[in-house]
């Protein structure tokens, strides 16, 4: 039995984190219920739930992003406490601050924290004012020209970004200073456009560098732990791929640094809830990248090593208890890695595919965090992502093996995934050898290519078997006449 | 006359007959045999093929046949011989953008009647928050614009028809 301020939680949230969260709650003794816009009618998070409300919207996307209509619903279903997931309006200041205003705990840092990380440029700011490291970089003030005469004096290469951006949106490598401009310009426009924020700044771009981020736990009682770390280089246009623990990038020594320093950021930032601080890595430093404050897709591989349940953890502190346990009660245990699969085909340059699920089958000995039913239609309305399944082992290979074996095992027909592109990563003699960093898969093309011919034939024989016309037309002729020669009309 | 299964585009003409054990497997000049497919379930089934066994699971949804073997995955359209002969003469006369990737239509950039040249913009699609634009593929007269701004599409949806001539 919970002693909890609460006894049912909305999950304003959609795909397999809403179901991910369901599972928790249901594990608590917390009633669960979420919202779901038409579309999803047929989806994991609303077979599950104690109830299921449906909201509408202009589109899809924009019914998961309605403050009221989700606020109404919290009343509704008489829930005391709402999670935001991921994405949406998790790391939306003004919706924290209107939820906790409508009398619901928001399972989430203070609107405070959500502000001043969601800014990355006030974050950046603090985080060097508070004596944490960040890479040398120009912030985009009142004079564009100056601007860049400060961006050109960092030196190439460099990274321009969205001040409001995350996921990778509108950033751009300047390698050659000539294209600098017109790369601000595109930032700019791209900002603007997706985050209504045409603020940019620009960083040192770091060469090969590898994405390394830290997820902490704060209470309202100011303790603040660390979970070790998670890796997440392999990534296509910015966006992860492939997460694990612990990063085979880190000596014991530099993993206990960038531990240190996250918890000194988070302290620093009187953080309470769960939150993931990312560094760059590179050459033996780290700098901050920016902090999330909300919980990350890639959890799952942290709760693998730890067996630590980070929803249940996000539940208390936003109900507002200590912290069960200190930094030294932590233990990371043998290695998992996360593998997402996608509604996309990586050899048509990821572009999104779409599709009904005909047959769908997971493997066994792997957590899976599905997003997707047998029968779902899969539509560009969302994220492209389907599940993601979680490897976990006592070493680096045998989990990546675990990994490989179970999405060549997985069933999905219906629907063009990502599946053998992941296959293909997890055999990569560079990605087994640890040998990655952000720009892995570009510097690897033949990654995202299929060899089609390979194995061709059998797709056929099983095509034309399978096709009763074709069947029929071989049946038609007597075996003793088609051993004549090859018929021909 | 081949029958023919079509996977991106392209199609792979094949021809099956019958031998005394089991069939023979017609890949242009290459010949396969035997060949056969045993089923164990109305989605599972081994398939034999030279010598060797692969487990196979599929999915038959009207001309779409889903197959997946050692954890890849391939999509075929079966095509009707005769069906294939009439697509051709039909496409002769007309032509289409089609939709590289599933999306939503930002903007269209021609109207119905409008020469256009080859290459010239006709639509701007989004997808993924990509913006892709769509161009003529060769001279011609805007025919038919098939979704409006704001509607989504599904991959290889026609967007724009144009005609060789104007009507």
């Amino acid at each position: 039995m919970h002693t909890l301020p609460f006894d049912t939680v909305l999950v304003a949230n959609r795909g397999e984190i809403a179901a991910r969260i369901i599972k928790t709650l249901r594990k608590l003794g917390l009633r669960s219920a979420v919202v779901y816009h038409e579309v999803d009618a047929h989806t994991p998070a609303v077979s599950m739930a104690d109830t299921a409300i449906e909201i509408s919207g202009r589109s899809p996307i924009a019914a998961y992003l309605d403050t009221a209509q989700l606020i109404a619903v919290a009343h509704k279903a008489r829930a005391g406490a709402l999670h935001p997931g991921y994405g949406f309006l998790s790391e939306n200041a003004e919706f924290a601050r209107a939820v906790r205003k409508a009398g619901i705990t928001f399972i989430g840092p203070a609107p405070e924290t959500i502000e001043l990380m969601g800014d990355k440029i006030r974050a950046r700011k603090f985080v060097q004012c508070s004596g944490f490291p960040v890479a040398p970089s120009a912030v985009d003030e009142d004079d564009p020209e100056e601007f860049v005469v400060r961006a050109r004096a960092i030196g190439a290469p460099l990274l321009v970004k969205p001040s409001g951006g995350g996921g990778g949106k509108g950033m751009r490598i300047v390698r050659n200073l000539d294209s600098l401009e017109d790369a601000i310009e595109q930032a700019r426009r791209e900002g603007q456009r997706y985050f209504g924020d045409s603020r940019v700044y620009v960083e040192r771009y770091i060469e090969k560098p590898r994405h390394i981020e830290v997820q902490v736990l704060g209470d309202s009682f100011g303790n603040v732990v660390h979970l070790f770390e998670r890796e997440c280089s392999v990534q296509r246009r910015f966006q992860k791929i492939i997460e694990e623990t612990p990063s085979p990038a880190l000596s014991p020594q530099l993993r206990k640094r960038i531990c240190e320093t996250a918890v000194g950021i988070a302290r620093a930032a009187n953080y309470q809830n769960a939150g993931t601080v990312e560094f760059i890595f590179g050459a033996g430093e780290f700098y901050f990248l920016e902090m999330n404050a909300r919980l990350q897709v890639e959890h799952p591989v942290t709760e693998m090593v730890t067996g630590v349940d980070l929803v249940a953890e996000q539940v208390y502190a936003a109900a507002g208890r200590a912290l069960g346990f200190s930094q030294s009660d932590i233990a990371a245990n043998g290695h998992a890695i996360e593998i997402r699969l996608y509604a996309e085909a990586p050899e048509r340059g990821y572009a999104p595919t779409t599709g009904k699920v005909l047959l769908l089958e997971y493997p066994d000995g792997v957590r899976i965090d599905s997003g997707i039913l047998q029968g779902q239609q899969i539509t560009t309305a969302f994220d492209p992502m389907l599940a993601k399944i979680i490897a976990h082992a006592p070493t680096r290979i045998e989990s990546a093996l675990k990994a490989h074996r179970a999405i060549r095992e997985m069933i999905l027909l219906g629907c063009e995934t990502n599946a053998s592109f992941l296959a293909r990563i997890l055999a990569d003699e560079a990605f087994l050898g640890g040998e990655i960093h952000t720009g892995y898969l570009e510097e690897h093309p033949q990654m995202a290519a299929d060899n089609f011919a390979f194995g061709l034939s059998a797709f056929l024989a099983s095509a034309a078997l399978l096709t009763r016309p074709v069947r029929e037309s071989a049946d038609a002729v007597p075996p003793l006449h088609a051993a004549l020669g090859r018929w021909r009309n | 006359m081949y029958h023919s299964f079509e996977v991106d585009g392209v199609d792979h003409p094949v021809w099956l007959s019958a031998s005394q054990d089991g069939y023979r497997l017609h890949l242009g000049d290459q010949v396969i045999a035997p060949v056969g497919f045993a089923h164990h379930s109305n989605s599972s089934g081994i398939l034999t093929i030279a010598g060797e066994s692969e487990p196979v699971r599929f999915v038959i949804d009207r001309d779409m046949i889903h197959v997946h073997i050692r954890g890849r995955t391939r999509t075929f359209r079966y095509r009707d011989p005769l069906q294939t002969l009439a697509s051709v003469s039909q496409e002769a006369s007309s032509l289409v953008a089609r939709a590289p990737m599933p999306g939503v239509v930002v903007t269209t950039t021609v109207s119905p009647g409008q020469s256009v040249t080859a290459g010239m913009a006709l639509m701007m699609i989004e997808s993924m928050k990509l913006e892709t634009i769509i161009r003529a593929p060769q001279d011609g007269v805007v025919d038919r614009i098939h979704f409006k701004e704001g509607e989504s599409f599904e991959r290889d949806a026609p967007l724009v028809t144009l005609s060789k001539e104007g009507r």
